[in-house]
Formats: structure tokens, C-alpha cells, sequence
């Protein structure tokens, strides 16, 4: 097992991992921008080291600034978090090149699935029905149009090197396709590096359904159930939940065999997320695989009572998983809040700031995943996530009840945050019945704004 | 200043791409910045500061900082590596106590996922301390010399 693990982000992921290694008996290393010198993962972890300045290319971003700190305290093993270099698959080389082991998958894992056109095919191979697309990246107008064509509109624009929600333009025919086409491939080219871009039938009201799935380096893989991520603005997860009111036990065991099929065709090591499509007929559609741990792993991590940083530690020390698929049991079910500091009814505007007020809420079901405290500054240079705030009940309806108490708990000022949007959304009749889409949000808004006028 | 002078300062950082905007005209400092750069989700608002300042206290502040600028200055670590005085472990060190440095030369070594990465000094003074050993590990902003400005 390591001895000494550097964590190679910050907020409240950097403290989850911590808190893995610190039960773990594995001494932790936090590294920081210098904004963030006052950060609570600094604070807990065993030992700190300054990477750079504020902006993440300086810091968080920097590959020689975070190996130079790794190499300077003499770690074993890197731990990349979510976002910043956790699907880099060039730092998860050099990680290797260094000796260090890089906590998470394969490089070779991360590039084939970091590209999405690449990862469709290989999908398809292991028996995934995808979304219908283009095969190729489109060139011009006029191989767009005919692919539209094709497939049939309404299309997205997707970028080829793209993910996380970036970059996508849904277009409704083909004045409004050639018109996207240039934007398309320049955001892509800005976000991503790549301007390649493909095009996706665009399925109207889908649900985005994910299928958590953990495999070590001895071939033995297994899936966790599913998320259902389907409350999102701006293509950006607002509230993640496990079970899914719209699946059942022989889809959950469909989904689950197929997306291990996946990972086991591409030899995929660690923890891992294959997302689908599920339109209004339980016709699903793979969309793309994430290679990294995600924001809403605790859902999973309440429902099937499996540790998840700790397995995938575990996996990357060359341990053997020690659960069964058939030992893994979905128990009741869990609810997550991404409390974000932003103002939702200013739409949603950016709310840094110092955090005067604080009260955190508590009691039985409640697990607050978070790196706020009181006095804490919320700088612009990051993300807006404050905290998660997971509850856990017998069935759907409890662990809502559950989480509406605690967000009437949970008190943040002067800053804004989304907990009033929250708590909106967790009283919708349409929410509550569990009949939703990916537009629910936008809906939801909508007819909000329709009450004020 | 009035609304229309703020405006077209405004414009004057929107068309020339400047973060921020500092003008001092009849005892009244105006500064404006604009707030969250990143690629991450912050894009703020402009925020504006305003100060009224007697000249007297410009004149008295800058006196000050000037003499207290005089003693000693810290040199800063720009990177998170291993220290090193000399070039190679059987070569003399770059710099002592006492020896005066020019700005661009050379004080010492940073090395960085074995890269040796020279470190140049960017003002011209007299090294007083030297705060961190040979081969000790040092942050990004950590204090390695101490120099007093000539």
C-alpha cells in the first residue's frame, strides 16, 4: 500500500480524497495555488506545497510545477481528483515516466475515450447501441447537411475532443446547421485544442442515465448502479440521484452488463462512468465514458455502501477488488445537491466573495461533502462549487423529504448560492413525480419567470 | 469625474483588452478592474473604487515606502523545486553573503522533474542572507535571498 499520496486539486474533492487516506493510514500531500493558502485541504492535509499563482495554468494546471512538488515530498502515487488533470492523459504518462502511479486508468484508457468519435466505435464493437451520427468528423456544409439528412433532424454538433458539456450546438435544420457549423468547430478549437467536430441525432426530453463501474488490474470488472443526472442547466449537473425513478431492475441489469462489456473490451482500470440517453420509449444510447471519479460519486457510494476513493486507491496499489457483482445491492436511495455560489435569480450570476455566515445542516441521512468554512473566501479564479449535500432514505420520496429539511438547515451569507433554487425545484410536482428531461431546468425557469411577469 | 469620463474609461480597457485601469486627476483616484479571468466561470462585473486623496499624503506615503524599500528586499522562489547554489555539486556557488548581484544574473538553481532551471536575480543589490540550504526543497512565493537594494 503508499505510503505518501499527492492530490493534485483542491475544494472539497481534495478533502474527500484526504479523508480516504487518512483512514487509509496514508500520509497525503496537498498542493496549492497561492490563493488558496488558507484552503481546508491545505489545513488537513499531512503536508502542503505552493505550486504557483492564482490562475489554474499557473497551479492546479501546471504538470511540472505538480511533479516537481511530488518529486521534492517523495510520494508514490498521485490522486488527480475530477476536472483540472484528471483525464489528461499526457500528466497520467508522465506520472508513469516518473515512477509516480497515477490513481485512476490507463493513459491509453483516457486518450481512447477522451476522444469521443473514437470512443462511439469502440463502444458499438462491445454491443452499445449509440446515438445515431456521423462516422466521420464533418468537413464542411455540405457533409453536415447530407449527415443531418440522414439521421434526421433535430442534430447537435458535438466537439471531437470535447465533453463536460462544452462546445455543443443543437441545430433544428439545415439554414440553422451551416450557420453553426464555423462556430461549432471554433469553440471547439478554443475549449479543446481540436476544432474536429461530428454530429449526433439530438434526442428530444432524454434522460441522462450513468452506470458507475469499478475494475482492478487482475480483469475484475463491476458496475454500481446507475445515476440519474438528468436536472442539469447549460448541459452543467444541478442534482444527481440513485436509483432512477425510470429504471428498472432488468434495464439497471442491462445497462450495468453492457457498460462492463465496454470497459472490459478496452481493458479499463479504476473507477470509470458510462453515460446514456434514455429517450421517452426506454430506448437508450451510449453517449460518451468518463475516465475519472466524479462530483456525484457519493450517491452511488450511499446507495451501495462501497468506498469508492478507497477502491480505487486500492486498485491502483495492485489490490484486488473484494466484492462480487452480486454482493453489490442498491439500498434505498440518495439524493445530491451541488450548492454552487451563484445567484439563480440573477441568472445564475457568479457570487464570490467571504463566507460570514455559516450553518451547516446535519442529522440522520445527511452527508455534506465540503471545504467551506466560516470566514472562507470563495475566490473567482475556480469553480463555483461550494458543497454537496447527499441524503440518504428508505425510498425516493424520503431521502427528498430528507434533503429538504437539510437545505432549510443549510445557511451561507452574506454570498448567494443555489440553495433557494434547490429548494424550489425539490417541491415541482413534475420533479416529484420523477417525470423529467434534460430541459426540466429550462422549463422549470421558464414558467417561473412567466409567474413574476 | 463624471459618467461620461467613467464611460470612456471604460472603453479605453474594452479596446485596448486592460484588466485594470488606475487614473489619478485633481486629488480624486479613479481605478477600474474588471474582475475574474480564468477559464473557469467567473466573468464579474467591473468594479469600481473610489478614493479621495489629499496630495500631501501621496507625497508623504511614496517618502516612506521609498526608505522602507531601501533595507531589504526578498527574492522569491518562481517555482516549486530543489535548491541549489552552484550549477553542479564540485563547481563554486553562484552567489555569497555580501557579494553585490547585477539584475539578470545568475543566483542560483531551481530543479524542477530534472530539469536544472537557472534562477536570475531581477534587481541589482547586496545579498544579506541566503535562507534556504543547498538541496533543501522550496515552494512557489518561498523567501531563498535576502538583498538589500543598491
Amino acid at each position: 500500500m503508499f505510503s505518501k499520496i499527492l492530490i493534485a486539486n483542491r475544494g472539497e474533492i481534495a478533502l474527500r480524497v484526504m479523508r480516504a487516506c487518512r483512514e487509509m493510514g496514508i500520509r497525503s500531500v496537498a498542493v496549492y495555488s497561492q490563493v488558496d493558502r488558507d484552503s481546508l485541504h491545505v489545513r488537513f492535509a499531512d503536508e502542503a506545497i505552493c505550486i504557483g499563482a492564482a490562475p489554474s495554468s499557473n497551479s492546479y494546471l501546471n504538470i511540472p510545477a505538480i511533479i516537481s512538488a511530488a518529486e521534492i515530498t517523495d510520494v508514490e502515487a498521485i490522486h488527480p481528483g475530477y476536472g483540472f488533470l484528471a483525464e489528461n492523459s499526457h500528466f497520467a504518462e508522465i506520472c508513469e515516466s516518473c515512477n509516480i502511479t497515477f490513481i485512476g486508468p490507463t493513459p491509453e484508457n483516457i486518450k481512447l475515450m477522451g476522444d469521443k468519435m473514437a470512443a462511439r466505435t469502440v463502444m458499438q464493437k462491445a454491443g452499445l447501441p449509440i446515438v445515431p451520427g456521423s462516422t466521420a468528423i464533418i468537413k464542411n456544409k455540405e457533409e453536415a447537411i447530407k449527415t443531418a439528412r440522414k439521421i434526421g433532424y433535430p442534430v447537435i454538433i458535438k466537439a471531437a475532443a470535447g465533453g463536460g458539456g462544452k462546445g455543443m450546438r443543437i441545430c433544428h435544420n439545415d439554414i440553422r446547421l451551416a450557420a453553426s457549423l464555423k462556430t461549432a468547430q471554433a469553440e471547439a478549437e478554443a475549449n479543446f485544442g481540436n476544432p474536429n467536430v461530428y454530429i449526433e441525432k439530438y434526442l428530444e426530453k432524454p434522460r441522462h442515465i450513468e452506470i458507475q463501474i469499478l475494475a482492478d488490474k487482475h480483469g475484475h470488472t463491476v458496475y454500481l448502479g446507475e445515476r440519474d443526472c438528468t436536472i442539469q442547466r447549460r448541459h452543467q449537473k444541478l442534482l444527481e440521484e440513485s436509483p432512477s425513478p425510470a429504471i428498472d431492475n432488468k434495464l439497471r441489469r442491462r445497462l450495468g452488463e453492457l457498460a462492463v462489456r465496454g470497459a472490459k473490451l478496452v481493458n479499463y482500470i479504476s473507477a470509470g462512468t458510462i453515460e446514456f440517453l434514455l429517450d421517452r420509449h426506454n430506448n437508450f444510447y451510449f453517449m460518451e465514458m468518463n475516465t475519472r471519479i466524479q462530483v456525484e460519486h457519493p450517491v452511488t457510494e450511499l446507495v451501495t455502501g462501497i468506498d469508492l476513493i478507497k477502491a480505487q486507491i486500492l486498485v491502483a496499489a495492485n489490490k484486488k477488488l473484494d466484492f462480487q457483482q452480486d454482493n453489490i445491492q442498491i439500498k434505498g436511495s440518495a439524493v445530491e445537491c451541488r450548492i454552487n455560489a451563484e445567484d439563480f435569480e440573477n441568472n445564475f450570476m457568479p457570487s464570490p466573495g467571504k463566507i460570514e455566515t455559516l450553518i451547516m445542516p446535519g442529522g440522520p441521512g445527511v452527508r455534506l461533502d465540503t471545504h467551506i468554512y466560516p470566514g472562507y473566501e470563495v475566490s473567482p479564479y475556480y469553480d463555483s462549487l461550494l458543497a454537496k449535500v447527499i441524503t440518504h432514505g428508505r425510498n425516493r420520496q424520503e431521502a427528498i423529504r430528507i434533503m429538504q429539511r437539510a437545505l432549510s438547515e443549510f445557511h451561507i451569507a452574506p454570498i448567494k448560492t443555489t440553495v433557494p433554487f434547490h429548494l424550489r425545484l425539490l417541491e415541482n410536482p413534475l420533479f416529484l413525480k420523477g417525470d423529467i428531461s434534460t430541459h426540466f431546468v429550462q422549463e422549470m425557469l421558464k414558467e417561473e419567470q412567466k409567474g413574476e411577469e | 469625474m463624471n459618467l461620461k469620463e467613467i464611460r470612456e474609461m471604460i472603453n479605453l480597457m474594452n479596446e485596448n483588452s486592460l484588466v485594470e485601469l488606475e487614473i489619478e486627476k485633481d486629488g480624486m483616484r479613479i481605478r477600474l478592474k474588471k474582475t475574474g479571468q480564468g477559464t473557469e466561470t467567473f466573468n464579474g462585473p467591473v468594479v469600481i473604487e473610489r478614493e479621495k486623496i489629499p496630495q500631501q499624503t501621496i507625497q508623504e506615503s511614496k517618502e516612506f515606502s521609498d526608505r522602507a524599500q531601501a533595507k531589504t528586499v526578498e527574492i522569491k522562489a518562481p517555482m516549486v523545486g530543489t535548491f541549489y547554489r552552484a550549477p553542479s555539486p564540485e563547481a563554486p556557488p553562484y552567489v555569497e553573503v555580501g557579494q553585490i548581484i547585477e539584475t539578470g544574473q545568475v543566483i542560483c538553481i531551481i530543479e524542477a522533474m530534472k530539469l536544472m532551471n537557472e534562477i536570475k536575480s531581477e534587481i541589482k543589490g547586496k545579498i544579506l542572507e541566503i535562507l534556504v540550504d543547498n538541496a533543501e526543497p522550496v515552494e512557489f512565493g518561498q523567501s531563498i535571498f535576502l538583498v538589500e537594494p543598491l
